[in-house]
């Protein structure tokens, strides 16, 4: 693999995370994160999307009337993910019934569109697919940790398999409540973000104040 | 005395910059001004200072809650005791080991043994909130460089009285370790916290532990498995599940505090002692506690108006509110809080009106919380800048009307 | 690059049209297997509730539609009559929908578990077992502290000794209402009377621990720190036992039992 292809697919993996930076996707990490089995489905179908939505949308990019591009990226994207939805709830039943709406959420994941918008758009397929898997990769990375956390010290399980014994099924462990409900996930990502940032004070970003958002040149988003 | 300031002076050379101990300063500087008040004077421009730096202030703090934690102690050992002697069998603890080892009885009606009893429930957790706090607490000063903040001595102080005597001391650790770096250290430090970090940490146990913080087996140091003459619930949730359920227990035993409860908080009349000590040395703000008050009353006697045939709490009057629960001791030591609180005058009255607002709401409407001041509290730590910033822009905008005119 | 509104229009139209093809395509492909993941997913919860199958268990789908269909039989009540309803189809009907369907339904009267429309008819499902019914399995549902509750109670054919009980759907505070998901709990609940002598629904979900079932039939342990959602399955249970749920199917059990008219079916 080319370097260039290597840095598109593992960059935004930590340099340029779409959660711990970009702070994009968050309320599905929010809510899929009790269990790792949920959080690691969720992980491969939000791969899966950015990928074949970065690759469909690259492959049309010039045939793309550019007043209706937002729409069509939608249509795409909407489409590949109802068919994820589609293939969960045919195949692995028991865990598409527990990400219930979140899956159909993922369309509202502002990752997949702002990959679509910013980088398949102008580049080949090749690199818009690998990009689209980084990128989902990325968010799973996130996903993957925060639900390792909350499983563990929520349920005391790992992928479903008892490490902790519980007191209540005659163990030692007394689950962690906190970290079954969404802010437990809240406050795992900030923390996680301010490791990253303590480690790469780069990432820091200049202070936010009131009207930033409107400002030229803010490409931060609160999703 | 005087040894004592020479023994500072001599190892001071170590922790200064370029001392051998240069990262520890942070302690050593703790133990100098807490001793004695600071040698280091202002230099540039001039200013006004008086002695009551951050220290006498937070001092003054614990000083008010020593009532609250006499009490703490007493009514742990009485209502644990009195439970006993209607025969809930003693808990399977060290306490009750270390109580039959000294052959001690199970006699509520003697204060001393009361105060005994209940002291080896009540030190431990707040022995254990101030260690693992301040180790909390030390770390991060290292770390960032800066003086260690006295705030963890009132936190500590004040998060063990509001905790169940039940409560497992490695849960104490996580919610101590958890207030300070989350409440607290996250944004900065002592005076850049929106949050109060004893609240927060105890809201964090509460989310975290539940059945540890609320239910009625936590608040007593006796097993009440079994006994059914005797209930073990605080007033609160008695109230909140059956009409009329208050008529039984006189309202002094409740502003007394010889009611079960968390450990600190039940008794009015010391949280009153405290408020006296602190509206007086001008500490706790009066503006923020009677801001409470009215927004209780306010919104107590709306409800006692409307009435509902379901929830008995509706028809709960105010003066019975104010004495259950935590109320008394968020009102006087939580909510007036002068980092987390409103900073303007009319800015405390609308934040403490609006704590007792929140208070009754959550006590009356909400079925899955019988108290409701924490999370009142809480909730208005954050509107706090808020109120203040409306307060700040009417401020400024009388006056321009006022140089127009 | 500009384009004419005639290509915009084109292309929009050509990215539907593939866009719904893939769509329409995968959603019915995908149908019967879906289908068969929701039927086989409740199948699971009956043999669960009926003692038929652990909650560890694994099974293969195959497996678990067999033994449901060699071992259980549903059956449609007449929830006011509490005559049996061989009319409708069982394999097909829903409880649930019909609840909400005005066809079908009825609005409840005021009730402590907050059901706002009972069905004319419900779903009941019976274990048989070498021609005999050995157990009834009840649908329940009903409002514990922030969510509905649905799950099943199963009884003996005494009508009154409960079986066991299951939740397949809640919104509770996980760890402590969501504990009405916890095996041992659910252990608790086999052996009790639903019933006392005189057919008024008894039983009861208490506050703190209740003894064995052989001593102390008619109450069970709350569920630690959730008093609310330990009295909403009490109300819950209370509502279906009695005259607005199946009540009189259970009366005219009591008069008439079915188990041997079944015999040999």
């Amino acid at each position: 693999m080319a370097s260039t292809e290597r840095e598109t697919l593992l960059d935004p993996l930590i340099n340029n995370n779409p959660i711990a930076l970009q702070v994009l996707g968050l309320c599905s990490a929010l809510a899929v994160t009790t269990k790792m089995e949920t959080a690691f489905v969720m992980s491969l179908a939000v791969v899966a999307v950015t990928a074949l939505s970065n690759l469909s949308i690259s492959l049309i990019r010039n045939y793309i009337p550019s007043s209706i591009r937002i729409i069509v990226q939608l249509t795409i994207i909407a489409s590949l993910v109802i068919v994820t939805d589609q293939v969960l709830k045919a195949f692995v039943f028991d865990i598409s019934k527990q990400l219930s709406v979140f899956v159909g959420l993922i369309i509202t994941n502002c990752i997949i569109m702002g990959r679509a918008e910013a980088f398949a758009m102008q580049n080949p397929p090749l690199p818009s697919f690998i990009d689209g898997v980084g990128n989902g990769l990325g968010y799973g990375l996130v996903l993957m940790l925060v639900a390792f956390m909350r499983e563990l010290f929520g349920s005391g399980k790992v992928f479903g398999f008892s490490v902790l014994p519980l007191v209540t099924e005659g163990g030692w462990y007394q689950p962690n409540g906190m970290m079954l409900l969404a802010p437990g996930a809240f406050f795992l990502i900030g923390i996680f973000i301010w490791v990253i940032r303590s480690i790469r004070p780069e990432q820091v970003e200049e202070d936010f104040h009131v009207g930033a958002l409107s400002e030229p040149g803010y490409e931060g988003s609160v999703r | 005395m005087k040894l004592l300031r020479d023994r500072l002076d001599r190892i001071a050379p170590y922790f200064e910059k370029g001392g051998a101990l240069e990262k520890l300063y942070p302690v050593w500087e703790l133990q100098d001004t807490l001793l004695y008040t600071t040698g280091d004077v202002t230099r540039t421009g001039s200013h006004v200072r008086d002695g009551t730096d951050m220290k006498r202030l937070m001092i003054t703090v614990v000083f008010a809650l020593i009532p609250c934690m006499l009490m703490a102690s007493w009514n742990t050992g009485f209502e644990g005791m009195r439970a006993i002697a209607y025969g809930a069998a003693p808990l399977d603890t060290w306490q009750t080991a270390a109580w039959n080892a000294l052959g001690l009885s199970f006699d509520f009606k003697s204060t001393f043994h009361c105060i005994l009893f209940g002291a080896l429930y009540w030190v431990p957790v707040f022995a254990v909130v101030m260690i693992a706090g301040g180790i909390c607490e030390v770390i991060f000063a290292v770390i960032r460089g800066h003086e260690i903040s006295e705030g963890f001595v009132v936190t500590g102080a004040l998060l063990p009285l509001t905790l169940p005597p039940t409560i497992p001391l490695w849960m104490v650790v996580l919610g101590i370790a958890f207030g300070i770096v989350i409440g607290k250290e996250i944004f900065g430090g002592v005076g850049m916290n929106f949050l109060n970090p004893a609240l927060t940490a105890r809201a964090f146990l509460f989310f975290a532990y539940p059945a540890a913080l609320s239910g009625d087996a936590v608040w007593m140091a006796a097993n009440l498995q079994g006994v059914d003459t005797y209930s073990g619930a605080t007033l609160l949730s008695q109230a909140a599940a059956t009409k009329g359920a208050l008529a039984g227990f006189d309202w002094w035993d409740a502003f007394w505090g010889w009611v079960p409860g968390s450990m600190g908080e039940t008794s009015a009349f010391a949280c009153l002692l405290g408020a006296g000590l602190l509206i007086l040395t001008g500490v706790g703000s009066y503006r923020t506690m009677f801001g409470v008050l009215l927004g209780t009353i306010f919104m107590a006697i709306i409800f006692n108006i409307t009435g509902s045939d379901t929830n008995p709490m509706f028809s709960v009057p105010w003066y019975w509110h104010v004495v259950l629960g935590g109320w008394a001791f968020g009102a006087v030591f939580m909510a007036t809080d002068p980092v987390s609180s409103a900073f303007t005058a009319r800015g405390k009255w609308a934040y403490g009106f609006m704590i007792g607002v929140l208070v009754i709401l959550v006590r009356v409407v909400n079925p899955a919380y019988p108290e409701g001041m924490m999370l009142a509290i809480l909730f208005m730590n954050m509107f706090a800048p808020l109120l203040d910033h409306f307060v700040v822009q009417a401020n400024i905008r009388r006056r321009l009307e006022r140089s127009a005119a | 690059m500009q384009h004419s509104t005639g290509y915009i229009i084109g292309f929009s139209a050509a990215v539907c049209v593939v866009c719904a093809l893939l769509v329409s395509g995968s959603a019915v492909s995908l149908k019967p297997l879906q289908d068969r993941n929701a039927l086989v997913d409740k199948q699971k919860n009956i043999l669960a509730v009926a003692g038929l199958m652990s909650s560890d268990e694994t099974l293969s789908a195959d497996q678990i539609q067999t033994l449901f269909e060699e071992k259980i039989r549903p059956v449609i009540v007449n929830l006011e009559t509490g005559q049996v309803d061989s009319e409708t189809d069982a394999n097909t009907f829903d409880q649930r929908s019909a609840s909400k369907d005005p066809e079908t339904s009825q609005p409840a009267p005021t009730n402590a578990s907050k059901i706002l429309r009972i069905p004319y008819d419900g779903l009941v499902y019976e274990v048989v077992k070498e021609g005999e019914v050995k157990t009834l399995i009840l649908p329940i549902e009903g409002m514990g502290l922030w969510s509905i509750l649905y799950g099943y109670l199963a009884l003996d054919t005494d009508l009154t000794t409960i079986r066991g009980i299951t939740f397949y759907e809640q919104g509770e505070t996980a760890g402590l209402g969501g504990e009405v998901e916890n095996p041992r709990w659910k252990a608790l609940w086999p052996g009790r009377k639903a019933f006392d002598e005189r057919w008024n629904v008894k039983i009861q979900v208490k506050k703190g621990a209740a003894g064995p079932a052989k001593d102390d039939p008619y109450q069970v342990d709350g569920l630690s720190g959730a008093t609310l959602t330990s009295r909403g399955v009490t109300n819950m249970i209370r509502f279906w036992l009695g005259p607005d749920g199946f009540g009189p199917f259970i009366a005219q059990l009591r008069d008439n039992p079915r188990w041997t008219s079944v015999k040999g079916t």
